[in-house]
C-alpha cells in the first residue's frame, strides 16, 4: 500500500529523532545573489520540540528500512515497525518548501541501510545534488556518512555538504561487538578519516564533522568517554561529540534492563565537561582519572576541579589572566570578558561585579576582589561542598534550568 | 520633547549642547503641563542634525554609532536620557564608551543586546506563508521594531524570492520585490490569499514537529523557556 506523505513524514522523522545533533552553527556566512539559502555562523534554532530540544534542521531518514541489526536501534532489521522511504526528489521538494517558509535552517539527512551501503549513499547524494544544483540551495546540509560506502561517493558528498558525521554510538570496540554486530570502531571511523583527508586536500580548513555516543547502555565510565572525545578533538577529526542518554527502545538480552528515565543528569554533566575541554582549555585528565572515573552528579565539573585544586584559589579578580578567570567556578567566557574590559577603568569590588550582572553564586567562594575575601565559608572542600549544595529556601533546583542539551553555542 | 526619530534626537543633542540645557526627562509626546518643569519642544532641523551626525561619524568608533542607531529600534523603552549622556560622554572622550562601569554605557549596551537577541530569535521564529503569486508573507508582533534588521537577514537567504515582513502594530513592512527592497509604511492591508500548497506544507510541518519529540524526555517547561509564549503568536506548530 502506498503511504501518504504525512504518514511517511511521521515514520521517518520518528525514526530519526534519536540522533541528537541538530546544530546549524559553525559554517561561514555565505550567500549568492539570485540564489536561495545561506548558512549562519552562529546557527539558528527555528523552534523547540516538546522535549525542549532545538529544531534547526529537517531531521529525517531517507528510509528506515535497514539490513543491520543493532541492538540499541529502533530501526534494527528484526524490529516489526512501520517502514517507509522518501524519494530523493520528494525530500528535496519538502526541504525547499520548509526553508522558504523559514521553518528550518536546512536538512539533516540520515538513512537506514537499504540494499547496500553504496546504494544508500548514492540515494542520499542524489538529494544533495537536486538541492545544490537544481534549486541553487546554499543553506545548511548535514549528511550522515554511511560506514562502508565507497571513497568516491564520500568524496562527492563531502564536496556538497556543510557538515558530515558518523556515529560511533558505543565508546569501545567490545561494546560495539556486543550490541552492533555489523559495525566495528574502524568501520565507523573510516568515513570520518576519509572525509577529513579529502577536504584537507582542497582547503586548509576541513569540513565540520561530529559524532554521537550513547551514554548508559554499556559499562564505560565517564573517564573513558571523555578520553575518547578528547582524542577525537585533538586529532582535528571532529568539531563536536554529542552525548545521548540511553533511551531503551528495544528489549535485548545484551542491553540493560528497561528503566523509565534516561540518565539525563549524567548526560548534562558530560556536556559540561565537554565544553570545558573545547572552550576552557581543560584536559580530560584534569577532570577525571582512573581512580575517580565518574563525574559528580551533585556539582558541575568545574567546581569539582576547583575543589581538588584549592591551592590555586582564591583568584584575585583584578590581576588574574583570562585563562585563570575562566577556570573560576561560575564564571564563563562572557563573564571573564566583562571583567577584563571593566577592570581597565577601575579596580573592581564585589559590588561592581554584581552591578555588571556577573553571577557570584558559586564564584564568590573562589575569588578575592582587591584582596577582599568573603568571610562566611573557609576554603576547604567540606565547607565549600556544604555551602554549594545547600538547598535555597523556596527554590527547587532543576536540572533543566541550564540547557546543555540543545547544544546551542 | 522631541519627535521620536533619530534625526530629531540629533537636533536635540545640538540644542542641549549650545543652549546648555540639563533635561530631567525626554519624551516623545507632549507631557501634561505643570508648574515646576519647563517644557522645551525640539523641532527637527536638518542642518543641526547633519552637523551632529558628522560629528558622531568622525568622533565615534563604528560600533558605538551602530549602538546609537539601534536604540531607535527599541521604541518601547525609555532610553533617551541615557543616550544623551552616552553621546555627551563620547564627545568628551570616546574611549570612555568602552567603560562598562558607567551606568548609561552599561544600560544601553544591555538594551542593545536585548534588541539583538530578539532579532536573532525572530530570525528563527518568523514564519512565512506562500501567497497565490508565490510571494512569501510573514507577520510579526514584537517588542522591538525588527522589520529593518530582519529584512536584511532574509534578503541574503531568500534572494531569488519575493517576500514581505509585515509589522501590523507599527504599520511597517519590509517589502522585497524583484530587485527592489525597502521598508515602507503600510496604512491598511488586505488579508492576502494563500496559495493552494500552503495548507499541505503547514500540515506536514506540524506532523514533523510532533513526531520529532522524544516522549521519554518530555519537558514542556524547558520548551516554554526557549520559545516563550510571546513569540508563538504566528508560529503554526503551536496552533490549536
Amino acid at each position: 500500500m502506498k503511504k501518504d506523505i504525512y504518514a511517511k513524514m511521521q515514520i521517518l522523522s520518528d525514526s530519526a529523532k534519536y540522533d541528537v545533533s541538530c546544530s546549524s552553527s559553525g559554517s561561514e556566512n555565505n550567500y549568492k545573489t539570485g540564489e536561495l539559502g545561506a548558512t549562519h555562523n552562529s546557527g539558528i534554532c527555528h523552534t523547540f520540540s516538546a522535549d525542549g530540544r532545538c529544531i534547526s534542521l529537517l531531521k529525517v531518514l531517507l528510509t528506515n528500512y535497514c539490513i543491520y541489526d543493532c541492538a540499541y536501534c529502533i530501526n534494527r532489521a528484526s524490529n516489526d515497525i512501520p517502514r517507509a522511504a522518501f524519494s530523493p526528489r520528494e525530500l528535496a521538494d519538502i526541504t525547499i518548501n520548509f526553508y522558504k517558509r523559514n521553518y528550518i535552517e536546512g536538512l539533516f539527512l540520515s538513512s537506514g541501510i537499504i540494499e547496500s551501503e553504496n546504494r544508500t549513499m548514492e540515494m542520499m547524494l542524489r538529494v544533495l545534488e537536486i538541492l545544490r544544483f537544481e534549486y541553487k540551495f546554499n543553506g545548511y546540509i548535514h549528511v550522515k556518512l554511511i560506514p562502508g560506502s565507497d571513497g568516491a561517493l564520500i568524496d562527492k558528498v563531502v564536496r556538497l555538504a556543510s557538515r558530515v558525521s558518523s556515529n560511533i554510538e558505543l565508546p569501545s570496540d567490545a561494546s560495539l561487538k556486543l550490541l552492533a554486530p555489523n559495525k566495528t570502531k574502524e568501520k565507523v571511523l573510516q568515513p570520518l578519516k576519509l572525509a577529513r583527508d579529502l577536504s584537507l586536500e582542497r582547503t586548509n580548513k576541513p569540513i565540520g564533522m561530529s559524532t554521537q555516543l550513547i551514554v548508559g547502555a554499556t559499562p564505560e565510565s565517564d573517564f573513558d568517554i571523555l578520553k575518547l572525545s578528547s582524542v577525537l578533538y585533538d586529532k582535528a577529526l571532529l568539531k563536536r561529540v554529542y552525548y545521548s542518554a540511553y533511551i531503551p527502545v528495544n528489549d535485548d538480552k545484551n542491553l540493560p534492563a528497561l528503566v523509565n528515565k534516561p540518565p539525563l543528569l549524567r548526560e548534562h554533566r558530560l556536556y559540561q565537561a565537554d565544553w570545558l575541554l573545547r572552550f576552557y582549555g581543560f584536559g580530560y585528565d584534569e577532570l577525571l582519572s582512573q581512580e575517580r572515573p565518574h563525574l559528580d552528579e551533585a556539582l558541575d565539573p568545574k567546581t569539582i576541579w576547583a575543589m581538588q585544586n584549592l591551592h590555586l584559589f582564591p583568584v584575585e579578580i583584578n590581576s588574574a589572566s583570562k585563562e585563570e578567570l575562566i577556570r573560576i567556578p561560575g564564571i564563563g567566557i562572557r563573564g571573564a570578558h566583562k571583567i577584563l574590559s571593566a577592570r581597565r577603568f577601575q579596580r573592581l569590588t564585589f559590588e561592581d561585579l554584581s552591578k555588571l550582572k556577573i553571577s557570584l553564586k558559586r564564584a564568590r567562594y573562589f575569588i578575592t576582589c582587591h584582596r577582599e575575601f568573603q568571610k562566611e565559608v573557609p576554603l576547604y572542600e567540606e565547607t565549600l561542598r556544604r555551602a554549594l549544595t545547600a538547598p535555597k529556601k523556596g527554590y527547587m533546583p532543576n536540572l533543566f534550568d541550564v540547557s546543555g542539551i540543545t547544544g546551542e553555542l | 520633547m522631541y519627535d521620536g526619530t533619530f534625526e530629531g534626537f540629533l537636533s536635540l543633542v545640538h540644542e542641549v549642547y549650545y543652549k546648555k540645557y540639563t533635561p530631567h526627562a525626554i519624551t516623545r509626546v507632549m507631557p501634561h503641563a505643570n508648574l515646576v518643569d519647563t517644557i522645551v519642544e525640539i523641532h527637527y532641523d536638518a542642518l543641526q542634525s547633519q552637523k551632529v551626525f558628522q560629528g558622531l561619524k568622525k568622533g565615534f568608533d563604528k560600533k558605538h554609532v551602530d549602538l546609537i542607531l539601534h536604540m531607535f529600534l527599541c521604541d518601547r523603552e525609555d532610553f533617551e536620557l541615557d543616550l544623551l549622556a552616552y553621546i555627551q560622554l563620547g564627545f568628551k572622550n570616546k574611549k570612555e564608551l568602552y567603560n562598562i562601569n558607567h551606568p548609561s554605557v552599561f544600560y544601553l549596551q544591555n538594551l542593545q543586546k536585548e534588541l539583538l537577541r530578539h532579532y536573532h530569535k525572530y530570525s528563527g521564529f518568523l514564519r512565512f506563508e506562500e501567497l497565490e503569486d508565490g510571494t512569501l508573507y510573514a507577520k510579526i508582533d514584537s517588542k522591538f521594531s525588527l522589520v529593518y534588521l530582519l529584512g536584511g537577514h532574509f534578503l541574503k537567504r531568500l534572494n531569488n524570492q519575493n517576500f514581505i515582513i509585515h509589522d501590523p502594530k507599527r504599520a511597517l513592512a519590509f517589502v522585497k520585490y524583484g530587485e527592489d527592497a525597502q521598508v515602507r509604511s503600510v496604512s491598511d492591508f488586505e488579508l492576502p490569499t494563500l496559495s493552494g500548497e500552503e495548507k499541505r506544507f503547514k500540515k506536514l510541518w506540524q506532523t514533523f514537529f510532533k513526531s520529532v519529540a522524544i516522549e521519554t524526555r518530555q519537558n514542556e517547561k524547558l520548551q516554554k523557556q526557549l520559545v516563550p509564549l510571546v513569540y508563538r503568536t504566528y508560529m503554526s506548530e503551536f496552533e490549536g
